[in-house]
């Protein structure tokens, strides 16, 4: 790679010598470019000199100013609008109208590695503008998405700093790396919590295959691209957007009280034959314990940035700073971003610009096990049994299950995080010949993450103690890069248009771990807080490391005729480090796609109904590179459970304890897409629609392997399986001004995804997962052929067992009166795992969405709805159970409690026979539909904010999730998780809504 | 710079081009190949005498495993039997009831559990049988890590064959996928190769080690594991060869039996064969053994979970006096000879003191870490001594052995455990079965034990026990699955 940079680095000081750039005699130029509709101002509209690099950027009240030849042409272009041509003809005042009638073809879109106007485009890309997600409270730009584009399902995770989970047209892949791909101004990212939404101006999202084919190593979940804000031509322009709200949990499950519990366990003890544990039950409301962890919290939101520029050079800058409080109590996340963007049209056919990000967060965590422990946590506990003293569930006996006094774990954790991450791109851009352009860009992506726990020595329960205080030091590195090179050839001739695109690209990927361990740290203040002043004895240090590269080479062509027939078609060929060594190395992904724009056709021309109509289909291949390191190289295992003790003295062991495949193969998925894009009344309805169909080839699984092989992986990764997600989507938009001034949007999206699993490449072996954190190994998901990935399988229950004589009769072993009656599907008398079934589907069928947006003079109103429907959820808070966990309000109220009590809801001895087992009672259904988002804004009148030196002043109070309809017995249906484990509610941060009051200024 | 305009242009298309094309032919496959970051690669290991010793010391650090001693060990060898109850509150855990009851049904976690886990030792061996031939190292030390490793492979399919019945043989490392899959081999085929192995380690195995090796397999080791193993199947004239062989290796009785269980008395005199376990401040990943823990005393910092605790039946059974009574399990209220008081207020009638460490040498992380597992003790090799000598008609014999274990019982105490004197040969195999309850109780040994001498029946029946199924326990339903049903179920099941 060396000799690339050397390459580089010769011709890129050889290209800048050898320019002679002329300029002829130039005017300025200067205008306004307004709304056709309304007249409003249009900032930053890119106003370009035709055939040349020169261009500005409108500014915040639309204004512009342009140097160029008196004979030349401006181009007028900008998200959403029509792009115009205007000649100067020696004008020095150009005020041009754009018009959004026709937008939905002229639009332009962010494609990979370029932009496309609308009309041209084959394949599936959903645009989110930046100001719609900037109106979203939401502290991740992906978080803002949701709701908004079809076919794209995204799980928050309700954790301050956390990033969702987005899914694109249902699970693509299952194993190793299956989140989506981001782009961020050309540097790929797995995750862009960094980004503050505020920098966002625009999100694409491929959806189908063919658009994605470009990407093809790690495109196989789908590709998010995204634009950051950059200088715009004008004089500086300061803003400054804030926020301040209170967070607070809605929809909090009610536990049972002390008096209720006690009479829950002694029943449960009752039917395992032991004596009451609380001789006397009523003990009143006790602790509730949610009550007394969670709480309102603050959040504080606010940025600040600059931005300007000239025709030589434009700049933007941007601070951010965050700062969330949990609901549970000593949780907390702040984040301060910073970015910086600058670009310099060094001569005519050279511009040169960088983008940086700097963003560093601290966050004080609380443990994952909280939310578990709060749920379990028994009623008769006290916090404090007297001043200084936690109240010890050991004094109840209550047993493993329930052993825990959650106050006691917050106050005695003290664990952070801190996140350190430097990234962007530096780039060139040359024209040349007219119609080529030469990009070469080198990005980087350089974090570092500290994460400290600290463990005093403490004494609070019998079962939560420690005798010797523990320093937990993690220090994560990260040193990604990659580099980019493409040369574009455009041209536009008679009726043909063509773009040509040959690139190339090398990426690699380094992180190193490094992990040490102190006891007997002493902690006075936080400068103690150092390995060294521990114990020598009994440090313990261990580091890791990952290196991965990647080299690709793609080309794609794109050709319109007469804006009426399109062909899109690209190659791809990724080399993957994973791969090396077998016949595989390389992946090769094509794809091709073609459309009708029905409406630019002549016999079009006299009908009124069709503002718009075009037919596309397109058809692509993605390839998907995220599996482990090495996966098929052999190491040998040397870790501390290997250490032998040999007259009590250490000798570190060694051996080789696993298998690896002998060789992998590239997983595949080839997708279909067709769709129908329609405008009608003169563009103020817009409807498209889409079907897809994508099949993922030889999807990497880990399977089960047997016991017998002695390895210490109970899985072995192997190319195992095809399946399939199909699905159609919908989405309509609505968007008219009346008159009187009232203008409003109405956008509503539906998408529906049909996943299966279609074949297993080892025969009818099932894959069993989702028991993450579960007892007795209980495995509740299954992915099988003919079924979803990941489906709930387990034990159709079809009653309670009311008497002993039902009992022995129920074929199940060990069953009591009050145990759950389950199906025994085969017949033979005797249930157990044959008579297991599936129960449901953890893959959203439905997601949508429906988005409003009002504006009346100075009021602008936003109310967005968003759900899921078609999908289910495994309750596992509910049936995982070691001992005397305590019990929901709502499960304590329906139990059966004697013969004839219930058929429905078991005995409160959950854990006992085969209660907890995977069954239909646990599995509910996860449909919501919720209140996303309610905004109302006032623009303070003009002639007040001009007053005060200022050219827009809004104030605006918004609500997010602040109503949630679902039927869900949990916290949330908002569960999430990895592709086997989806929808496995266990230790789920609970749904909160957020609301704020606000502040737009610019000065 | 007098260029002119458009030339320039092309000279710097050509240049751009051609980066691109460098750019591209410059990024060989070389780049992609990349080394797995801080891991050793298979094919550089096995080349060293040190890493033959790393890899022995492997095969003995996994016996301390979860599997090895904890849960899955638990319920299938010794919850069981008439001794031990489930323990813990009565609704933790209750899938040990499903063997205490003798309802489990095949797809309960804990059979894969010990399954898995012993075929994790038994890979550790072969990985060292079929490795350590080809490495260039003293021969000496070569061919007793081979014993070593022999010694380990024959424990753990004892522990199979006991459990399941005949299991799949693997004695090698599969070379390839074709290897995977074995059937079960039959329960003499299984026996057969536990003995050839055994013999083959004893044969190479020193009777004892230098202090800095103590622990490893010793000739001992696998004579008294051969004695077992033969007691197993009725073979009492080896039973009586092999112990007799033991008996001539300088074992002794440890003189105090409440103290021959405390960390500090370990590999003593007694100890034929124990699993090591310390307690490493601070490297958690070592200190894995789980063994005290999960049977320590329920509510107490320092104590455990209180799994596999005496039943009233063990608690019934002890002799008059008898000082092991005492010795092996921690009664609520009493204060053990370290100093520690049992709390009254604890859900269990007693918990299991063999496996008890003293609470104030708790220091963090899993408590007793660094108690040794008992294996197999001299008092077993005499037990084993008096039952084959009774058998064979060596009435004098089996008295002495027998007697020898009542006396150390006994210690200091007067009027207690008085010496064994019948004659008659089915008085005297009920006196030395007897004991061998009172002796090895909670050791892991009674539940096999009744099964073999053939009485489970009337021992367990009461408990749910049923002839002609539960002699053995279920194959684990997945193993069944994944071997696509090549592995047969066992009757009952």
């Amino acid at each position: 790679m060396k000799k690339i940079f050397t390459n580089l680095s010769v011709w890129v000081v050889f290209c800048l010598l050898s320019l002679n750039v002329a300029f002829a005699q130039n005017v300025t130029v200067q205008g306004r470019v307004t709304d056709a509709a309304d007249g409003t101002a249009l900032p930053g509209v890119s106003v370009v000199l035709k055939g040349t690099q020169t261009a500005v950027q409108s500014d915040a009240n639309g204004n512009y100013s342009i140097s160029a030849p008196g004979t030349g042409t401006l181009v007028f272009s900008f998200v959403g609008y029509a792009s115009k041509e205007a000649a100067i003809n020696a004008q020095t005042t150009l005020n041009i109208t754009l018009t959004s009638s026709s937008q939905e073809l002229e639009q332009v879109v962010v494609v990979g590695y370029g932009t496309q106007r609308k009309l041209d485009v084959t394949g599936s890309v959903a645009t989110v503008k930046g100001e719609d997600i900037t109106k979203q409270p939401s502290t991740n730009p992906i978080s803002a998405l949701q709701g908004r584009v079809a076919g794209v399902s995204i799980a928050n995770n309700a954790t301050p700093g956390a990033s969702p989970q987005i899914t694109i047209r249902g699970t693509g892949t299952i194993y190793g790396n299956t989140g989506v791909l981001y782009v961020v101004d050309g540097v790929w990212y797995d995750d862009i919590s960094f980004l503050n939404p505020a920098d966002v101006a625009s999100i694409s999202v491929l959806k189908d295959a063919s658009s994605q084919s470009i990407y093809g190593i790690r495109a196989a979940n789908g590709v998010v691209l995204v634009t950051t804000v950059r200088g715009k031509n004008g004089k500086p322009t300061i803003n400054y957007n804030g926020t301040v709200g209170a967070q607070h949990v809605t929809n909090p499950v009610e536990m049972t009280n002390a008096s209720e519990y006690a009479t829950a366990v002694n029943e449960a003890y009752a039917i395992q034959g032991a004596a009451p544990l609380f001789a006397n039950t009523n003990l009143g409301e006790g602790t509730d314990w949610y009550d007394q962890v969670l709480r309102t919290a603050m959040i504080n939101n606010h940025q600040l940035s600059v931005n300007g520029g000239t025709d030589k050079s434009s700049y933007n800058l941007s601070l951010g700073f965050l700062d969330q409080d949990g609901i549970i109590s000593t949780n907390n996340f702040k984040r301060y971003t910073a970015k910086l963007s600058n670009d310099f049209q060094l001569m005519e056919a050279l511009k040169v610009g960088y983008n940086v990000t700097g963003t560093a967060s601290r966050s004080a965590n609380v443990p994952n096990s909280i939310f578990r422990a709060l749920y379990t946590a028994s009623p008769v506990v006290p916090v404090f049994k007297a001043p200084g003293a936690y109240g010890d569930p050991s004094d109840f006996n209550l047993g493993n299950g329930s052993n825990v006094n959650p106050q006691a774990t917050l106050d005695f954790n003290n664990s952070r995080t801190d996140r350190y991450r430097v990234t962007g791109n530096v780039f060139a851009e040359l024209k040349f010949l007219k119609n080529f352009t030469f990009r070469t860009s080198f990005g980087g992506d350089f974090g570092q993450d500290d994460i400290r726990n600290y463990t005093p020595q403490y004494f609070a329960t019998r079962g939560q103690n420690t005798n010797i205080s523990t320093l937990s030091v993690g220090r994560v590195a990260t040193r990604n890069w990659i580099i980019e090179n493409t040369l574009t050839y455009n041209n536009t001739w008679e009726d043909h248009n063509l773009t040509v695109l040959a690139g190339q690209t090398a990426q690699r990927f380094r992180s190193y771990t490094m992990t040490g361990t102190a006891q007997n740290v002493p902690f006075n203040r936080e400068s103690d807080l150092y390995l060294s002043l521990g114990n020598s004895a009994g440090r313990t240090i261990e580091d890791s490391g990952s290196l991965s590269t990647a080299a690709s080479y793609f080309g794609r062509v794109n050709y319109s005729f007469k804006n009426k027939y399109l062909l899109n078609a690209s190659l791809r060929a990724d080399g993957a480090s994973q791969f090396y060594g077998g016949n595989n190395l390389w992946g090769y992904f094509p794809s091709i796609g073609g459309g009708w724009v029905v409406s630019n056709e002549d016999f079009m021309k006299d009908q009124t109904i069709f503002s718009n109509l075009k037919l596309r289909a397109s058809w692509g291949k993605v390839g998907n590179a995220g599996v482990p390191i090495n996966p098929t190289t052999l190491t040998v295992t040397q870790i501390p459970a290997l250490i032998a003790f040999y007259g009590g003295i250490q000798n570190t062991g060694a051996s080789i304890n696993t298998l690896v495949p002998p060789a992998l193969f590239w997983e595949r998925s080839a997708g279909l897409d067709v769709g129908l894009e329609m405008g009608f009344f003169e563009g103020k309805l817009n409807v498209e629609a889409d079907y897809y169909s994508r099949k993922t080839e030889q999807a990497i699984f880990n399977i089960p392997i047997l016991g017998s092989l002695g390895t210490s992986n109970s899985r072995l990764l192997g190319n195992q399986a095809d399946f399939r997600n199909r699905g159609v989507e919908l989405v309509a938009t609505w968007a008219d001004k009346t008159s009187t001034g009232f203008g409003y949007t109405i956008s509503g999206n539906v998408g529906y995804n049909d996943n299966v699993v279609l074949n297993v490449t080892s025969g009818s072996n099932p894959i069993d997962a989702g028991g993450d954190g579960l007892n007795n190994a209980v495995l509740p998901t299954r992915t099988v052929v003919g079924q979803p990935i990941g489906s709930f399988y387990g034990y159709q229950v079809t009653g309670i067992i009311q008497t002993a004589a039902e009992a022995a009769a129920s074929g199940i072993t060990g069953a009591r009166p009050g145990d759950f009656r389950y199906a025994d599907l085969n017949g033979d008398g005797r249930i157990d795992a044959k008579d297991k079934t599936f129960l449901g589907n953890p893959n959203p069928r439905f997601n949508y969405g429906l988005n409003t947006n009002f504006t009346y003079k100075n009021f602008d109103l936003t109310v967005d709805l968003q759900g899921v429907a078609g999908v289910e959820l495994f309750n596992a808070n509910l049936g995982n159970r070691f001992g005397n966990e305590n019990y929901t309000k709502e499960f304590f109220d329906n139990r059966w409690t004697g013969g004839g009590s219930s058929n429905t809801y078991p005995s409160t001895s959950l854990a006992g026979g085969q209660n907890n087992q995977t069954n239909s009672f646990y599995v509910e259904s996860g449909d919501y539909l919720r209140v996303r988002n309610l905004q109302l804004g006032y623009n303070l009148p003009s002639a007040l904010v001009t007053k005060w030196k200022m050219q827009r002043l809004r104030v605006f109070a918004n609500a997010q999730n602040a109503f949630n309809f679902f039927s869900y017995r949990g916290f949330t249906p908002e569960v999430g998780g990895a592709p086997t484990s989806t929808g496995v509610d266990f230790r789920v941060y609970p749904l909160y809504a957020t609301y704020n009051i606000g502040l737009n200024v610019t000065f | 710079m007098k260029t002119t305009h458009s030339i320039s242009w092309q000279k710097l298309g050509a240049a751009c081009l051609f980066t691109i094309i460098l750019g591209a032919s410059s990024c060989k496959d070389s780049f992609l190949d990349v080394d797995p970051q801080g891991q050793q690669v298979a094919t550089e290991f096995w080349k060293t005498e040190a890493d033959a010793t790393k890899a022995v010391n492997a095969i003995y650090a996994n016996l301390r495993s979860w599997e090895n001693v904890a849960f899955p060990a638990l319920v299938i060898e010794s919850t069981p039997s008439d001794e031990a109850d489930k323990g813990s509150t009565p609704t933790d855990a209750t899938f040990f009831n499903l063997f205490d009851q003798f309802t489990v049904g095949s797809t309960e976690g804990s059979l894969q559990s010990f399954w898995t886990g012993q075929y994790r030792n038994i890979n550790f061996c072969n990985q060292v049988l079929d490795n350590i031939p080809g490495i260039t190292m003293n021969e000496g030390l070569k061919s007793r890590y081979l014993g070593e490793a022999k010694f380990v492979r024959a424990y753990s399919y004892f522990r199979l064959v006991r459990a399941y019945g005949g299991v799949p043989l693997r004695l090698h490392i599969p070379k390839d996928n074709s290897e995977y899959n074995l059937p079960r081999a039959t329960r003499q085929e299984v026996y057969a190769q536990i003995e050839k192995d055994l013999t083959e380690a004893a044969a190479i195995l020193p009777a004892s080690y230098p202090a800095t090796d103590v622990g490893r397999a010793t000739k001992g080791a696998a004579l008294g594991l051969l004695a077992k193993v033969s007691m197993y199947q009725q073979k009492w004239t080896e039973v009586q060869n092999y112990t007799n062989q033991v008996m001539g290796l300088g074992y002794n009785l440890f003189p105090d039996f409440e103290k021959l269980f405390r960390v500090e008395n370990e590999n003593s005199v007694e100890s034929v064969f124990e699993i090591q376990a310390e307690f490493v401040a601070g490297n958690n990943a070592a200190n894995n053994s789980q063994y005290s823990q999960v049977q320590g005393v329920a509510g107490v910092p320092a104590g455990g979970w209180g799994f596999n605790t005496p039943s009233a039946s063990l608690i019934n059974s002890f002799e008059p006096g008898d000082p092991r009574r005492d010795a092996t399990i921690l009664f609520p209220g009493e204060r053990t000879p370290q100093g520690d008081l049992i709390p009254t207020t604890v859900p269990n009638i007693g918990y299991n003191q063999k496996s008890y460490v003293p609470f104030s040498r708790f220091v963090s992380g899993n408590q007793g870490a660094e108690q040794n597992i008992r294996v197999l003790r001299f008092a077993e090799i005499l037990l084993m001594n008096a039952e084959a000598a009774n058998e064979l008609g060596n009435t004098t014999q089996a008295l002495t052995s027998l007697n020898r274990v009542r006396a150390r019982a006994r210690g200091t105490a007067t009027g207690v455990l008085p010496d064994v004197t019948t004659t008659d040969k089915a008085a005297l195999r009920a006196a030395i079965w007897r004991e061998r309850q009172s002796e090895l109780a909670l050791e892991s040994d009674r539940y096999f034990d009744v099964v073999r001498q053939g009485r489970a029946a009337e021992v367990f029946g009461p408990k749910g026990w049923k002839a002609n199924k539960n002699e053995v326990w279920p194959i684990p339903q997945q193993e069944i699955d994944l071997s696509g049903s090549l592995l047969t179920q066992n009757p009952g099941y």
